[in-house]
């Protein structure tokens, strides 16, 4: 989760998100580059009154200041696509799971084998135990195995919604009538917690999403822990 | 005896030949500063965390810490 006067990303949970945190870092330096440059050359602009009094047919700095550009884009577009592709590889999942956004909580559907089904609501403020996270806990987590390709399919019965989780690189919107799939491979146990992204209503900011990833054996016993318990 | 003619032409590509290239060397260096500072950092931090990763140890200790809800600590 986020902690406080965080301005990066969260740590990353799986090797999509470190693909992306590699990615932000490399575009981030060019960022960088680029500011410092324009920032000294308009100092210098702004303390001179030389001015170049033929400003006509200028084809050099033209072509510098297309190509350039140019150039960087493409730094930057190539490993932005690579990343692209690889999430829509193939992955094969071994589970997949139904996430429906409502208003306002989430519900997930496990029906691979059983039909296993709950709703996940956020633990109210007043309700919290010791070392519980304000707005972020809820009363049911969606538990995956550890390190297995898992497919969502993520969908909602009201309004637009938004599933993402951000240590995961994970965040796909949840529009009633159609069936978004994304995947994610956790690459380490843990707890991953998530908001809602996309305003549905009054309590947009009080339907958290989170994610228990523990070894395969513990998430069996689990699910069969929940279908006794529905 | 007359003084020498003052330079009159050129003075703003002559400012510019000095500033260009302190401003493109200072951008890169900016940019390799960052990469060698934060970039490289972050991938050895990330390949070293997971070069003697062991799941299963670091699962038993979140275990016994009680942060799971799925699965109790062991003797509970």
């Amino acid at each position: 989760m986020a902690h406080p006067s965080q301005l990066g990303f969260q740590d990353a949970a799986s090797p999509v998100m470190e693909e992306l945190l590699h990615f932000h870092d490399h575009t981030l330096m060019i960022v960088f580059l680029i500011s410092t440059l324009v920032l000294y050359i308009i100092v210098a602009m702004v303390t001179t009154k030389l001015t170049d009094k033929l400003i006509l047919d200028s084809q050099v700095i033209e072509i510098i200041w297309t190509l350039l550009p140019a150039m960087i884009l493409i730094l930057i577009a190539l490993p932005s696509l690579r990343i692209l592709y690889l999430m829509d590889e193939i992955n094969d999942p071994h589970l997949t799971i139904k996430a429906m956004g409502h208003q306002w909580y989430w519900s997930y559907e496990y029906t691979d084998y059983e039909d296993l089904g709950f709703d996940s609501y956020m633990i109210p403020t007043q309700d919290l135990a010791p070392g519980q996270f304000r707005l972020l806990e809820t009363d049911h987590r969606m538990v995956v195995p550890l390190n297995s390709p898992t497919r969502i399919l993520i969908s909602a019965d009201d309004v637009l919604h938004s599933w993402a989780v951000p240590s995961l690189g994970i965040k796909m919107d949840a529009v009633p009538g159609r069936l978004n799939q994304t995947a994610f491979i956790t690459s380490r146990p843990g707890v991953f917690f998530g908001q809602c992204s996309e305003i549905c209503g009054a309590n947009h900011s009080f339907m958290p999403i989170v994610v228990e990833a523990v070894p395969l054996e513990h998430f069996e016993n689990w699910s069969s822990m929940m279908l006794q318990d529905t | 005896m007359s003084l020498p003619k003052p330079v009159m032409r050129g003075l703003l590509a002559k400012r510019l030949r000095f500033h260009l290239p302190i401003a493109f060397g200072v951008a890169i260096t900016t940019a390799l500063l960052y990469k060698f500072a934060v970039t490289e950092p972050r991938k050895k931090a990330y390949a070293n965390f997971y070069k003697h990763y062991d799941a299963v140890k670091e699962f038993k200790a979140m275990r016994e810490a009680g942060i799971f809800e799925s699965v109790r600590p062991a003797g509970k």
